[in-house]
């Protein structure tokens, strides 16, 4: 066949894994712009549907969840900050962004394998799918600070806008971790239950019923506490409720920080290698 | 002389059986299913390609194997243009979105962009007959609805390589006809076509060349008439 060089012939199923592996992925983001449109809408209608209260329940669970920690919270120690339920329902509402992203990321692959069977793009799709809905979840749910805003008397201001960036980066900090653990999910679901145990663990591990402050009263905590990559977004959005922007101490910024962008670089290259591997086991 | 238009060169796939973390990082395990072994063959460019052989022969893996799905282990597939699998129509439907929604969603997973899936809906919702409930949520539609959604999404794609995989034969039999006719129409149009299916009659009417799998395998790989009758040869030798 003297003629088949005509046509240039490409490999099916394009892949790259190398340091640029997280650069490649936002640029299949931007090509991929409206399936990811499609899949976060049919993710968010998908958790509220057939619920009287719908999207209220963004509001209403770290609502609930705060009263209920409110109330442990006075019988261990009294007398307690007046702004501490605030405190709480912040820390709730970042954390669970961590904890939401972490989890459905994780089980990105295995939730979809009926679409994975059955057409090919790249999975990392499905992943920052995920992702879109849980921000755009935690933003809505953000809409109950404006009620306390005005209950506890604090004018708006612009630091207000950093919430937002905390809750980016809580989820941040919690994509990479998932990229890295999607493709060994597929072969064995421990390591969703291993996901579970720690998002409950950690709630406990970071800044969601203690703050910063009481840390750093305590000397020794905060130096260990520094190193939770999840003390400086909870932190961050608690100062910017304030109207302030954060004093938290440079190196454990750089820490959270640090931790997001290495985690991201190592997830993306270790999910691009690995997810055909991985799909045989779907 | 034609152009190649999909190359499989000495393609192996195997899935793993036992599940094992360390088994993502190593490439193979003796214990592991072989389910396509060296498999080797072109398709030209406007060429229709039947594949034959009973269930769990690796047609279809051979299909997803060309449309990116898996990768090979070993040796190499390379094709020249868009591929579409034309497979369990209505992949990710969801029964909470509308009928519009989820055949959006649809035609983006098939890989459309907004601006084409626009301007094709208004051909998809005659084409299933779907006008006074493509507004309504889909949980509320019968199987026969679903599956004419799925085509009609299916079937508004326009791909260089067309793979079909099994899927004639959905709804009444009007909507039966209606969607042979289209998936015809279809195959006319694909530049290239592979085909899976266990209809002969469709096989030796549609198809240039028919391959016959076994096993893993290619048994036989040429005329229509002769693929089928090898086919039958080595199931009558399983008995």
């Amino acid at each position: 066949m003297g003629g088949g060089e005509a046509v240039q012939l490409k490999e099916v199923g394009e892949r790259s894994s190398s340091i640029l592996s997280p650069v490649s992925s936002v640029s299949v983001l931007f090509y991929h712009q409206f399936l990811i449109k499609n899949l976060i809408r049919k993710d968010i209608k998908g958790r509220y549907s057939n619920s009287f209260l719908g999207y209220i329940w963004t509001v209403l669970e770290p609502a609930l969840l705060s009263t209920v920690y409110y109330f442990l919270f006075i019988m261990i120690a009294d007398d307690p900050d007046p702004l501490y339920p605030v405190w709480v329902i912040i820390g709730v509402i970042i954390w669970s962004c961590f904890g939401k992203v972490l989890q459905s990321t994780v089980t990105s692959l295995t939730r979809n394998a009926s679409t994975i069977h059955l057409v090919y793009f790249p999975r990392i799709i499905f992943t920052y799918a995920s992702v879109g809905s849980t921000i755009w979840i935690t933003l809505m749910s953000s809409v109950v600070f404006i009620p306390l805003l005005i209950a506890y008397d604090i004018g708006i201001s612009w630091q207000l806008l950093l919430v937002p960036v905390a809750i980016f980066l809580a989820a941040f900090n919690a994509v990479g971790l998932g990229l890295l653990l999607a493709p060994t999910n597929c072969i064995n679901r421990d390591v969703e239950h291993l996901v579970r145990f720690i998002v409950r663990a950690g709630f406990f591990l970071s800044p969601v019923m203690w703050t910063w402050d009481m840390a750093l009263k305590r000397g020794w905590a905060s130096d260990v506490v520094i190193w939770n990559p999840m003390v400086f977004p909870i932190t961050l959005a608690r100062d910017g409720f304030l109207g302030k922007v954060t004093e938290f101490p440079v190196d454990g910024i750089l820490i959270s920080i640090g931790w997001g962008v290495a985690m991201w670089v190592i997830g993306s290259m270790v999910f691009n290698k690995f997810e055909h591997s991985a799909v045989k086991y779907l | 002389m034609s152009e190649i238009s999909i190359l499989v060169d000495n393609v192996s796939l195997s899935f793993p059986k036992k599940k094992s973390i360390l088994n993502i990082i190593k490439r193979r395990e003796t214990s592991d299913f072989l389910a396509l072994e060296e498999i080797t063959f072109t398709v030209n460019q406007g060429e229709v390609l039947g594949i034959i052989g009973r269930n769990g022969c690796g047609k279809s893996t051979l299909l997803r194997v060309i449309a990116g799905i898996f990768s090979p282990d070993h040796g190499q597939c390379k094709s020249s243009g868009k591929i579409s699998l034309l497979a369990g129509l209505g992949t990710g439907f969801t029964g909470h979105l509308t009928g519009r929604q989820n055949a959006l969603l649809y035609g983006s997973i098939l890989g459309h962009d907004e601006k084409i899936m626009t301007s094709l809906m208004p051909e998809i919702i005659s084409f299933s007959e779907l006008e006074n409930f493509i507004d309504e949520p889909l949980r509320t539609y019968s199987a026969g609805m679903k599956a004419r959604l799925g085509l009609a999404v299916a079937s508004a794609l326009n791909p260089e390589i067309l793979l079909i995989d099994e899927v004639l034969g959905v709804g009444d039999p009007v909507f039966k006809e209606k969607s042979k006719k289209k998936i015809l129409e279809m195959v006319a149009g694909a530049g290239t076509v592979v085909l899976v299916s266990h209809s002969f009659g469709l096989m030796t009417s549609i198809c240039d060349r028919v391959i016959h799998m076994g096993e893993g395998k290619i048994m036989f790989d040429g005329d229509p008439k002769e693929a089928i009758a090898s086919y039958y040869e080595s199931e009558e030798k399983r008995k």
